[in-house]
């Protein structure tokens, strides 16, 4: 009886180790994951160990590493993040003690991780407000009422378009439905410039390669006008997702799709070092791997490219399996339409043929006035006789011809593989080769090698490819996949409210911030799947809620008992980001140019502005001809990775080296500075003011606050503002100075640049 | 309560939510502020620091086959390049005797202030790479740089002037990521000082404005600001915005205060070279740099060199030329700063750091040149109390590799940090899912105890 009781004992024991191993330490050492070499599933397996060496010693506690490293004592510590119970331990200690037995059956169960499992749709709520309540509750805090419906107006605006509505927007808002209005926001084309802009700080986008020469990349605008598009038509997320990592393979006729491979092109390069083409080509596929595991899967790979990752189950192995994916994938040009680009093509070699012939003709001329020691444009053509000037002026008309009708290439840039077999993948350092496939922690296995069926007739395809990326995208967006609609209806989420249910949008992992709100956050991926990925259809759950709604004017306990509103009490109030600040001050002083697409726009800065560009202004800094096009939206700006516009990068618009999830908000002096001196601001004010100072006092102030802060101005604000412009117009002189002043004090001012 | 105590309450909460509010070190700090010389270019370790007679005795022949084994750069090939011997002569300087070429006269005398590091080395041997690893311990940029890091640890001395002030001739190669802040807020980002009156950009009013009309507006704006506020009561981020703005108009004062020379005696002027052709503008930089440390601003990495000729990396074509002009440039200069921060008492608190991205080949590039080389340079300290006259670790005899005491620039930048109080291990930001280090997992041979011990 007593030996019955004491197996029964030892059973149990081994049964509560099992539970222990299994949510706490199963997570990394499976004999699929096997982190640092070590699986702890089965019992000859931990017998064994991992590169460390036996894991678990029977009857010996002190020799069992197991025991060290969750008891925490020496230099192993596992698990990295949260320590292990002090009843968890002594279940462990006991089991070891014990002989270690291990039951019959143990299989492997569903990851831990809650991030890893499939989101299920919770019970507890059919609306987004039932699911905030119990926090608020349990944090002792009341939501707030509804917000006044101009204040809604602007919030609205901003958050949709970017943009501040105008009086009449606001008034049109007063007397519509909250309903027709979000339609209406959401079916212009300012809403996909404002949310393209989000996915673009993501997808770590600029014209430019980096680095010190940072060249021109070719059409990358191409992608930008692709990604805006994508939003305004509400492309489906899972389609979004194919079409940017291979659209070349999934739709292989359609050039718009193949556009979204774009999406690898806009990251940094150095491929202008042509002496060090190893390196680049590693740090390329570096950059591909991070950029793709963090921006659609909110993991930060990066750890694992050096070693097994240590807090999250991404070993080593993983990274180059993703790597591999990447392998055989090269930057081409796109042929946008088949006949244009060939068609182009064709004209851009008779171009080149042409102007090797016009520059060496020029030479001709001007031969024998450099001969004579003449340099430089104005002194060579003082010394041309009238025959040689006439020469020139004939060729100069053959050029103005030749620019004629000049128009942009019909190119996009994208990926493709360089054909349907790829070069190996090995892990450095330690020459094991891989497959290419998914992160294992998340159930994924290799890629199929795919055979393709060679013709025997007829043309041979441009470009076979292996598949490897398609069958990531697919793999990606899925609706098996755990991460992919939570991570992007919490980053929808973020955008709208300032901070995710996740508050690290790209960090799922172990060291990423839990989820204030879990179920919120899998009732909404649920419901993202099953509205077929539409991302505007989440925009109208969330902005149809009452929580979005509220005012934004924290209670005196909100203030002090959730600073961070993490509960949501409120609204959260926040400052413009760079690109709104200067697309506001356009609109505000009625000079906003709303075209849309394009080759991006560079405007002109002063000398001292320019002070940081690296190279030769006239080379890295080719002002757009047409003055209309410098007042056009931040948006279709050109972004330059190692300068940014220093209006936009005092405002924390983001480094371009990296994926981007949340911007930093700062406030420091040099922003003061900027806005109250610089040159935008004042030339925006200028043209304003000289508009105003047609007006008598009374229009004028009125004016002002209608267009800058689209409300009518209070009595007192009214009186305030006419007595300033008597004492500016006195101490500058003129009226039109004074009414300038009043704009920039506007301009300046809090309301102006803070959403409540 | 009045509108004006309103107002000084709203100041008073918005600096304690300062970021640039002072903080206390991990430990005690030997150095208040940082001087940080940057020689941009690469300048040439065996025609300044590194005596190395070998190569005048092999001049012309290629190096033997195991020393030229593994090592790489853009423009010549080490198995096939002759060596070519310094140009410059080296004497003995100071009580220590440490030996230093003729083209740093100025420097030289002040060798017994001096820790010389002879064996530093890296592995980028392009310039942005290079820049980037010394000031953010990455060849890629984007990282935050020493300056960022120093100042997110240690907050500011100043009201009134930015904590981090960078100094430079133009545009570098590594453009402005080398002193930017990375991930870190903006608020630890370097501000550039240019040359002028005006030092930081938009700090001038709008032409024609007089500083009482530049207030009035600012007045409207801020009333506008308080009744916005009153509305809004403890919205901390609303009362920075306020306080930012006074901070701006208080700059607007003292900043170009800063920068103004005019104020300094004859004989200062005379020390730093300036009214001299070759040596007023860097003479200016460093006086500049002086001013800036005497008013608390915490760290202050001054280029000399830009992007386009004007630099050390004209010893590509022309070794001679560009060192002889550059030298020409800063050697009277920096010796002067040491001397005049001495003299302040400025030396005791203040770090003064000499360094360039890498050192030049000991082979010959064409006919009068050097090639980058980053496996081996040189690079000193002074000041902050550290035990001058001494050098750590040396090179082979070509000047190729260290030899003993190898240094990184991650044990640069933990040496740096540590000498203001910071620990490197402990001076962390979270990060694409990481506690993030200027060093990352390196500076294990940080080497203050070698600068301090006598």
């Amino acid at each position: 009886m007593r030996a019955i009781l004491f197996l029964a004992a030892l059973s149990a024991s081994a049964q509560d180790a099992i539970e222990v191993l299994s949510a706490r330490c199963w997570q990394c050492h499976t004999s699929k994951l096997a982190m640092s070499g070590l699986d702890l599933t089965t019992r000859e397996a931990a017998l064994k160990g991992g590169s460390r060496g036996a894991s678990v010693v029977p009857g010996d506690t002190g020799a069992s590493l197991i025991i060290q490293a969750v008891e925490r004592k020496g230099k192993l510590i596992m698990p990295p993040a949260a320590p292990l119970a002090a009843s968890e331990i002594e279940v462990l200690r006991r089991w070891v003690e014990t002989g270690a037995r291990w039951p019959k059956e143990t299989a492997v169960k569903e990851p831990s991780w809650w991030a890893f499992r499939k989101p299920v749709r919770p019970k507890s709520g059919n609306k987004i407000d039932d699911f905030l309540q119990a926090g608020l509750k349990a944090a002792g805090l009341q939501p707030s009422p509804q917000a006044g419906k101009a204040a809604l107006a602007k919030r609205l605006y901003y958050d949709l378009h970017g943009l501040p509505p105008t009086a009449e927007q606001v008034q049109e808002f007063l007397r519509d439905s909250y309903e027709n209005q979000v339609e209406k926001l959401l079916a212009s084309p300012r809403y996909g410039e404002k949310w393209g802009r989000h996915w673009l700080d993501l997808v770590r986008y600029s014209d430019t390669a980096g680095f010190e020469l940072d060249s021109y990349i070719a059409d990358a605008w191409r992608y930008r006008d692709w990604v805006i598009r994508s939003f305004n038509e509400d492309k489906p997320y899972d389609r979004f997702i194919r079409e940017q990592l291979a659209g070349d393979e999934v739709a292989p006729e359609d050039p718009v799709a193949q556009t979204g491979t774009g999406f690898f092109c806009v990251g940094p390069n150095r491929d202008m070092f042509p002496d060090q083409a190893d390196i680049n080509r590693v740090e390329t596929l570096t950059d591909f791997v991070d950029t793709t595991a963090g921006v659609f899967q909110g993991l930060t790979f990066g750890c694992a490219r050096c070693h097994d990752h240590k807090y999250d189950p991404i070993p080593q192995r993983d990274y180059y399996r993703l790597q591999a994916v990447f392998a055989p994938a090269v930057k081409v040009r796109v042929p946008l339409s088949r006949l244009d680009s060939l068609g182009w093509e064709r004209q851009e070699n008779v171009y080149e043929i042409r102007l090797r012939e016009i520059g060496e003709q020029i030479g001709r001329i001007q031969e024998r006035c450099k001969k004579e020691g003449k340099a430089g444009d104005e002194k060579i053509r003082a010394c041309l006789n009238e025959n040689e000037a006439g020469q020139l002026k004939a060729v100069e008309k053959e050029l103005v011809r030749m620019f004629t009708n000049y128009r942009a290439k019909p190119f996009a840039c994208g990926v493709t593989d360089v054909g349907d077999y790829s070069p190996n993948t090995v892990i450095p350092g330690k020459g094991e080769e891989v497959k290419a496939g998914f992160p294992s922690a998340l159930g994924g296995g290799d890629i199929p090698e795919q055979s393709f069926e060679r013709p025997t007739t007829g043309p041979i395809p441009l470009t076979p490819t292996t598949g490897r990326r398609k069958a990531l995208a697919d793999w990606i967006a899925s609706k098996e996949n755990p991460l992919t609609a939570r991570v992007m209806v919490n980053r929808i989420w973020q955008y709208h409210f300032g901070r995710g249910i996740v508050a690290t949008p790209s960090d799922f992992g172990t060291r990423g911030r839990a989820p204030s709100h879990p179920e919120l956050l899998d009732w909404l991926a649920v419901e993202f799947m099953q509205r077929g990925w539409s991302v505007k259809a989440m925009h109208r759950l969330i902005l149809h809620s009452a929580v979005y709604k509220q005012a934004a004017q924290p209670s005196k306990p909100a203030r002090e008992k959730d600073p961070e509103n993490i509960w949501l009490s409120h609204f959260r109030r926040r400052r413009l980001d760079a690109e709104e600040l200067r697309d506001a001050v356009l609109a505000a002083t009625g000079r906003l140019n709303l075209k849309e697409g394009g080759r991006a726009v560079v405007p002109p800065l002063s000398e001292e502005e320019l002070f940081n560009l690296i190279g030769k202004a006239s080379e890295q800094w080719i002002v757009t001809g047409d003055e209309s096009e410098h007042t056009r939206r931040s948006v279709y700006l050109f972004q330059k990775r190692t300068f940014r516009l220093p209006m936009l990068e005092v405002f924390d618009a983001p480094e371009s080296m990296l994926t981007c999830s949340r911007r930093e908000v700062s406030t420091t002096a040099p922003q003061a500075l900027t806005f109250l001196n610089g040159a935008f601001v004042m030339k925006q004010a200028r043209a304003f003011g000289a508009e105003l100072a047609e007006k008598h006092d009374a229009e004028l102030v009125q004016a002002a606050w209608i267009r800058v802060l689209a409300r009518e101005p209070a009595a007192a604000e009214a009186e305030q503002a006419r007595g300033f412009l008597v004492a500016q117009q006195k101490e500058l002189g003129s009226r039109q100075a004074a009414a300038v002043e009043l704009v920039r004090a506007l301009l300046n001012s809090n309301e102006f640049a803070y959403v409540d | 309560m009045g509108f004006g105590a309103a107002a000084a309450s709203a100041l008073l909460q918005a600096e304690t939510a300062n970021p640039l509010a002072p903080k206390a070190p991990h430990q005690p700090a030997r150095a208040k502020s940082v001087i940080f010389l940057f020689m941009h270019g690469g300048v040439s370790h065996i025609d300044t620091w590194d005596p190395k007679p070998e190569l005048t005795r092999l001049s012309g022949q290629t190096l033997p086959p195991s020393f030229a084994k593994g090592l790489k750069t853009s423009r010549i090939d080490f198995t096939k390049a002759i060596i070519r011997g310094s140009p410059w002569k080296f004497a003995k300087h100071g009580q220590s005797g440490i030996e230093v070429s003729e083209l740093f006269p100025h420097m030289a005398r002040h060798v017994d202030e001096m820790v010389l590091v002879r064996s530093c080395h890296g592995d980028a041997f392009d310039h942005a790479p290079a820049m980037y690893l010394l000031s953010t311990g990455s060849q890629f940029p984007g990282k935050p740089c020493l300056g960022s890091w120093a100042v997110y640890g240690l907050g500011s001395e100043n009201r009134n002037l930015p904590a981090f002030v960078v100094i430079s001739d133009g545009a570098m190669k590594s453009g402005p990521q080398g002193y930017g802040a990375g991930y870190l807020p903006a608020v630890y980002q370097g501000t550039m000082f240019r040359a002028g009156q005006m030092p930081i950009l938009d700090l001038g009013s709008p032409q024609g404005l007089s500083s009482e009309a530049q207030r009035r507006t600012l007045d409207l704006m801020q009333a506008m600001n308080r009744r916005h506020l009153e509305a809004r009561p403890g919205d901390t981020e609303l009362e920075a915005r306020i306080a930012s703005y006074e901070l701006a108009f208080r700059m607007q004062a003292t900043a170009p205060e800063a920068v103004d020379l005019s104020g300094e005696t004859e004989a200062t002027k005379n020390l730093y070279g300036i009214g001299e052709p070759q040596t007023d503008d860097f003479g200016r930089k460093c006086l500049l740099a002086r001013r800036l440390v005497e008013r608390g601003v915490r760290f202050v990495q001054l280029y000399s060199g830009t992007h386009l000729g004007d630099d050390w990396d004209g010893a590509h074509n022309d070794l001679v030329g560009s060192h002889v002009k550059m030298a020409g440039k800063s050697d009277l200069p920096i010796a002067a700063l040491l001397k005049d921060l001495a003299g302040r008492g400025l030396l005791e608190t203040t770090l003064v750091v000499w360094a360039s991205e890498f050192g030049r080949t000991p082979l010959a590039e064409g006919a009068k040149g050097r090639d980058h080389h980053p496996y081996a340079f040189s690079l000193w300290m002074a000041g902050a109390g550290i035990s001058g006259g001494r050098v750590l670790g040396s090179t082979d005899e070509f000047g190729l590799r260290p030899r003993e005491n190898p240094i990184t620039a991650h044990d640069v930048n933990a040496t740096v940090l540590r000498m203001m109080g910071l620990d490197h291990t402990r001076l962390t930001y979270f990060y694409q899912g990481r506690d993030q280090r200027l060093t990352d997992v390196h500076g294990e041979h940080e080497f203050t105890e070698f600068l301090l011990k006598g």
